[in-house]
C-alpha cells in the first residue's frame, strides 16, 4: 500500500498544479460515472424477470434446492441492501464475486483472461484503422472532388454502413485460407500465456511460429472490427485537412517553396490532428466495449461475448462486472484523449 | 530516446519470460484428438453436471459403480463387480473391484464410494462446494450408505426402487477421489480426480479442456494420448475447422450441413438412434385445450413424415409415444393417429360447438430459439406446426425464447402449446413417463408441462417405480402408455438420429443411444 502512496506523491510532484487539479476533478467525475452506471445495471438486472439459477439446473430444476441457494446468497433481500453489499465487497476486496449461472466460476479471474483478448483485438484493429484511415482522408483532401476523393469517400460510406457481422461473414467467405475461431488453433496445447496478450507472449517466449499463427488468427476479426473506425477516421481527416489546407500559413509555406507533400504532411496534418485524435480515442472506447458482434462471428474468446452470454442467462454478477469494466474503459479512454488534446493543441487551456 | 527505453524494458521482460518457464504443460503429439462441440463444459464435478456438453467430459473422467453397456442402457459391472438385493428390496449390497486407483494414485475402497455418493445425496454435506445438484432428487430414495468392509458397500433405501440401479449408472453418481476433494475444496470442479479412462490435464474455460490417457485404467489404456474438447459456438466455424483439419470430430451440426459433409472425401459421418423424443406439449389447464377433441385434432393435423423432411433433413423417426421406440418398455401395440386434416377439422368443429368457442382458434406456440439434441432446427419445426394447424383452422403465433427462459415459462404453465423434448438420463421408462407426465411433477419447476392429471396413470407409474419384477413393470408401462395416448396431453413428434462427423483417420468411434460420448475405444488408424 505504501508503495502506491509513494507513487502518487511522486506523480503529484511531477505534474504541474493546474494539470493535477484538472486530473483530480476528472477522476472524481469518472468514479461517480462508474458508480452510477453500475448501480443502474445492478438494479435493472434484478428487476428483469428470470431466474439465473435455472441455467445451472437446466431441465432438472429442483425448487427446494433453488430456494435454499437464493436464501443463502441473500438474493431474496431488498435490492438496495444487495447493492450496498456488492459495493462494499467491491471496494474492500476488489472481487466481483462468483457467477450465478456457471458453477464455481470466479468472475474476476475470467475477466482478467478475457479482457486482454478484447484489448489485443482492439489494438490491432486500431493499428489498421488509424494509418489507413488517415492516409485515405489525406488523399481525399489533397485530390478533392477528383477520383481518389470519390473512391475513398465511397469506400468510407460503405465501411460505416456494412454491419460488422455481415462483413465478418463476407471476409470468411473470401479469405478461405485464413483460420477463424479462437486466438490459436485448438491443437496448440503446449502454449502457456504469460500476459494473456498472445502476440506479445509468443514473442517473449521466442515462439515465432506461434506468433505467425496468432497473427493470422487475429487478422480477419481485426479487419472486420476496423472497418467502422477506419471509415470515420478517413472522413474526419478529410474534413479537418480541407479546413487546414485552406488557411494562410499553408499558402505561405507553399510560397516559400516547400514541397507540396512536405506542406501537407509536415504542416497541415499536425494542425489537423486534434479532431482525429479525439474521434480515434472515442472509437477505441467503443471498440473495447462493443466488439461483441465481431467476437461472436469469429468465436473470439473476449469480454464482449462473455457478457452477452451472461445477459442471456440472467447472470447478474457477470453483467455487473462487465458493465463496470466497460464504464472504466470508456472513462479512461475519454480522459486520455482529453489529455492528448491538451498536448496537441496549445490553444486549449485548462480553465 | 523513448524508443531505446522501450527496447530495454522489452529485453528485461524477455529475460523474465525465459527464466520462469511454466510448470507441467501438455505437449502435443499426433495421437491427440481434437473434439469440436457447440458449447463448453459448465463444471467438472459430477454432482453439479446437467448439460449434455458437461456430461461429455464427465463420462470420460469418472467411472460409476455400475455402467451402461457400450450400445444400450443395460447395466454392466464397472467399479462394482457384483451386487444383490435383499428380499424386501430395501438393502442393496455391492462388491467392489479390487485394486482400482484414482488418477491421484489413491485406492478406491468402500469409504471412497460412501464419501462420493454422500456428496450427491446429503443435504448439508460439508464437501459440496456448489449446492446446485440437479440430479439430487433422483437419489432421494437413499437413506444411508455404509461401508461394510473395504470392498463391500451397502445402501439402505426408504422404499423399493426399480430405477435405483440405473440411476447409479448415471454420470452424477461418478466416483470422485476423497483425497482430491478434501485437498482442493472449492477448486475440485476445476481439478477433478476420478478413475475414468481419461484423467484431467487442464481447462481454460470456453477455450479448451484437455484430458490425458489414464495409463492404468482397469479396462486398459484408452487409444488416444490426449483428448482436447474445444467449444466452437458457430456451427459454420466448426465445419470450416473440420474441413481444414483443425478439429477431428464435430457434433451438433445442422442436419443439411451433415449431408453436405458426408459427400466430402476424408470425412465420415457416424449415425446412431438416440433415446430421445421431441414433442408438442399442450397446456391442459388453458381452454380450450382441456377438451380432448381439441388435443386429438392438433395431433391429427401434423404430418410427421413431412416434419421429418422439413425440420430434420430426413434423419429422424416418427414418435408415437412419449417413450422412444429404442427403449425398453415402449408399447409397440399402439398405432399412431393418421394424418387427417379433415377429421381434425371435424373434431375441432364439434368441440367448438359444445364449448362455445369461435373458429379459427388462436393459439400461441412457445419455442426455444437454440438447437437442442432432439430438435436441431426448432424454428423450422415451429413454422411447420404453424402451417399445419392453419390448414385445420388454428391460427398460431410463434413465440421464440432462449432455452432457459423458454423452459422456465413452460414449467410455470405460462403457455398454450409449446415445443419440448427429452433425452434419457438413466434408460428407464420412469425417466420419461413419470418425470414428464405424472401429476407429482406439476409445479413451478416440474417437467409435467402439460399439467396432465390422470389418477390411473399416476397409480400405474408409482406402482412401476416400486415393483422390482421387470415383467410386471412392463405391463404397467404398457397400460399407462395406452391411457396417455387416448388422453393426448402431448403430441409426440420424432426421435432423432444423432450424427457426428469426423475425419476418416479416426476408427471405432461409436455413438451411444443415451448420447454418452465415450472415447475409450476410438483411435487414429495410423497410430499403432
Amino acid at each position: 500500500m505504501s508503495g502506491w502512496v509513494k507513487l502518487m506523491q511522486l506523480l503529484c510532484w511531477l505534474t504541474p498544479p493546474a494539470v493535477a487539479r484538472y486530473l483530480s476533478v476528472r477522476l472524481f467525475h469518472a468514479v461517480i460515472t462508474m458508480v452510477v452506471a453500475v448501480s443502474l445495471i445492478f438494479i435493472a438486472m434484478r428487476m428483469l424477470p428470470g431466474n439465473p439459477l435455472l441455467a445451472r439446473f437446466g431441465q432438472h430444476p429442483d425448487a427446494e434446492q433453488m430456494q435454499r441457494i437464493i436464501h443463502e446468497q441473500g438474493w431474496d433481500r431488498p435490492i438496495l441492501s444487495q447493492l450496498g453489499q456488492f459495493l462494499h465487497q467491491l471496494v474492500t476486496t476488489g472481487d466481483f464475486g462468483e457467477s450465478i449461472s456457471r458453477s464455481n466460476e470466479n468472475v474476476s479471474d475470467e475477466l482478467t483472461r478475457r479482457i486482454p483478448a478484447t484489448i489485443e483485438l482492439t489494438v490491432v484493429a486500431m493499428l489498421l484503422a488509424v494509418p489507413i484511415g488517415v492516409a485515405f482522408g489525406v488523399a481525399a483532401a489533397v485530390w478533392r472532388n477528383r477520383w481518389p476523393d470519390r473512391l475513398c469517400m465511397a469506400g468510407a460510406m460503405l465501411g460505416v454502413s456494412v454491419p460488422v457481422f455481415f462483413l465478418g461473414i463476407c471476409l470468411r467467405a473470401i479469405f478461405t485460407g485464413m483460420p477463424i475461431g479462437f486466438r490459436l488453433p485448438a491443437f496448440e496445447i503446449d502454449f502457456e500465456p504469460i500476459t494473456e496478450f498472445y502476440l506479445l507472449d509468443t514473442l517473449l517466449q521466442q515462439r515465432f511460429d506461434l506468433f505467425a499463427t496468432a497473427f493470422k488468427h487475429i487478422c480477419l476479426p481485426a479487419l472486420a472490427l476496423s472497418s467502422i473506425p477506419m471509415s470515420i477516421i478517413a472522413r474526419i481527416t478529410r474534413s479537418s485537412m480541407l479546413e487546414v489546407l485552406g488557411e494562410d500559413f499553408i499558402r505561405t509555406g507553399r510560397a516559400k517553396g516547400a514541397s507540396s507533400w512536405g506542406v501537407v504532411l509536415r504542416h497541415a496534418l499536425p494542425n489537423a490532428a486534434a479532431p482525429i485524435v479525439n474521434i480515434a480515442g472515442f472509437q477505441i472506447g467503443l471498440l473495447l466495449s462493443g466488439a461483441v458482434l465481431t467476437e461472436t462471428v469469429f468465436d473470439w474468446p473476449g469480454m464482449g461475448k462473455y457478457v452477452v452470454d451472461a445477459v442471456r442467462e440472467n447472470d447478474y454478477v457477470i453483467v455487473q462486472a462487465g458493465a463496470l469494466v466497460i464504464a472504466a474503459i470508456f472513462v479512461t479512454a475519454n480522459l486520455v484523449v482529453d489529455l492528448l488534446y491538451l498536448w496537441l493543441d496549445p490553444r486549449v487551456r485548462l480553465s | 530516446m523513448p524508443t531505446r527505453r522501450f527496447a530495454v524494458i522489452l529485453v528485461c521482460l524477455m529475460f523474465v519470460a525465459c527464466s520462469s518457464r511454466a510448470p507441467s504443460k501438455p505437449t502435443k503429439t499426433n495421437n491427440t484428438l481434437i473434439y469440436g462441440r457447440g458449447e463448453d463444459s459448465k463444471t467438472l464435478d459430477p454432482i453439479n453436471g446437467e448439460t449434455g456438453e458437461t456430461v461429455k467430459a464427465l463420462v470420460n473422467l469418472y467411472d460409476t459403480l455400475v455402467a451402461f453397456t457400450d450400445d444400450s442402457t443395460e447395466i454392466e459391472a464397472s467399479l462394482a463387480t457384483s451386487w444383490s438385493t435383499s428380499e424386501d428390496g430395501l438393502t442393496w449390497t455391492f462388491q467392489l473391484r479390487e485394486g482400482v486407483r484414482f488418477h491421484d494414485g489413491t485406492l478406491v475402497d468402500a469409504a471412497a464410494i460412501v464419501f462420493s455418493l454422500n456428496r450427491l445425496c446429503q443435504d448439508d454435506n460439508p464437501h459440496v462446494s456448489d449446492p446446485a445438484r440437479p440430479y439430487k432428487p433422483n437419489f432421494a430414495v437413499i437413506e444411508e450408505i455404509r461401508a461394510v468392509d473395504p470392498l463391500t458397500v451397502e445402501f439402505q433405501l426408504s422404499e423399493p426402487s426399480a430405477v435405483f440401479l440405473n440411476n447409479l449408472a448415471m454420470f452424477p453418481a461418478g466416483i470422485v477421489s476423497p483425497t482430491a476433494v478434501k485437498k482442493h475444496g472449492k477448486g475440485f470442479s476445476t481439478n477433478p480426480v476420478g478413475t475414468g479412462p481419461f484423467r484431467f490435464e487442464r481447462w481454460i474455460r470456453d477455450q479448451q479442456l484437455v484430458l490425458a490417457a489414464n495409463e492404468d485404467h482397469w479396462r486398459g489404456r484408452p487409444n488416444f494420448d490426449r483428448v482436447v474438447f474445444v467449444p466452437v459456438s458457430e456451427s459454420a466455424t466448426r465445419i470450416q475447422q473440420l474441413t481444414r483439419g483443425e478439429i477431428h470430430i464435430a457434433d451438433n451440426l445442422p442436419p443439411a450441413e451433415v449431408d453436405d459433409l458426408a459427400r466430402k472425401p476424408g470425412l465420415t459421418v457416424v449415425e446412431e438412434i438416440s433415446m430421445n423424443v421431441a414433442y408438442l406439449a399442450l397446456q391442459m389447464d388453458k381452454p380450450p385445450l382441456e377438451d380432448v377433441r381439441v388435443r386429438q385434432a392438433i395431433a391429427m393435423a401434423l404430418d410427421k413424415q413431412a416434419l421429418i423432411r422439413v425440420g430434420y433433413a430426413g434423419h429422424a423417426e416418427p414418435a408415437i409415444n412419449l417413450l422412444p421406440k429404442a427403449m425398453w418398455g415402449h408399447n409397440d401395440g399402439i398405432g399412431d393417429r393418421p394424418f387427417d386434416p379433415d377429421a381434425s377439422r371435424e373434431l375441432l368443429q364439434a368441440a367448438a360447438a359444445d364449448r362455445g368457442f369461435e373458429l379459427p382458434l388462436t393459439l400461441s406456440l412457445a419455442v426455444m430459439s437454440e438447437p437442442r439434441p432432439y430438435m436441431e432446427q426448432p424454428l423450422q419445426v415451429a413454422a411447420f406446426v404453424k402451417d399445419s394447424l392453419a390448414a385445420v383452422g388454428i391460427n398460431v403465433t410463434i413465440e421464440p425464447k432462449p432455452v432457459t427462459p423458454h423452459f422456465a415459462k413452460m414449467m410455470r404453465g405460462d403457455y398454450q402449446i409449446g415445443l419440448a423434448g427429452w433425452t434419457t438420463d438413466n434408460g428407464d421408462p420412469d425417466n420419461f413417463l413419470y418425470s414428464l407426465l405424472d401429476s407429482d411433477n406439476i409445479s413451478e419447476s416440474g417437467n409435467n408441462m402439460s399439467h396432465y392429471r390422470n389418477d390411473k396413470v399416476h397409480e400405474l407409474l408409482l406402482a412401476a417405480q416400486r415393483e422390482l419384477d421387470q415383467d410386471k413393470r412392463l405391463t404397467f408401462y404398457h397400460h399407462a402408455q395406452e391411457l396417455i395416448f387416448a388422453d393426448a396431453p402431448i403430441v409426440p413428434l420424432v426421435s432423432t438420429k444423432q450424427r457426428a462427423v469426423h475425419t476418416t483417420r479416426i476408427k471405432d468411434y461409436r455413438l451411444h443411444p443415451a448420447m454418452l460420448i465415450r472415447l475409450r475405444k476410438a483411435r487414429f488408424e495410423d497410430v499403432p
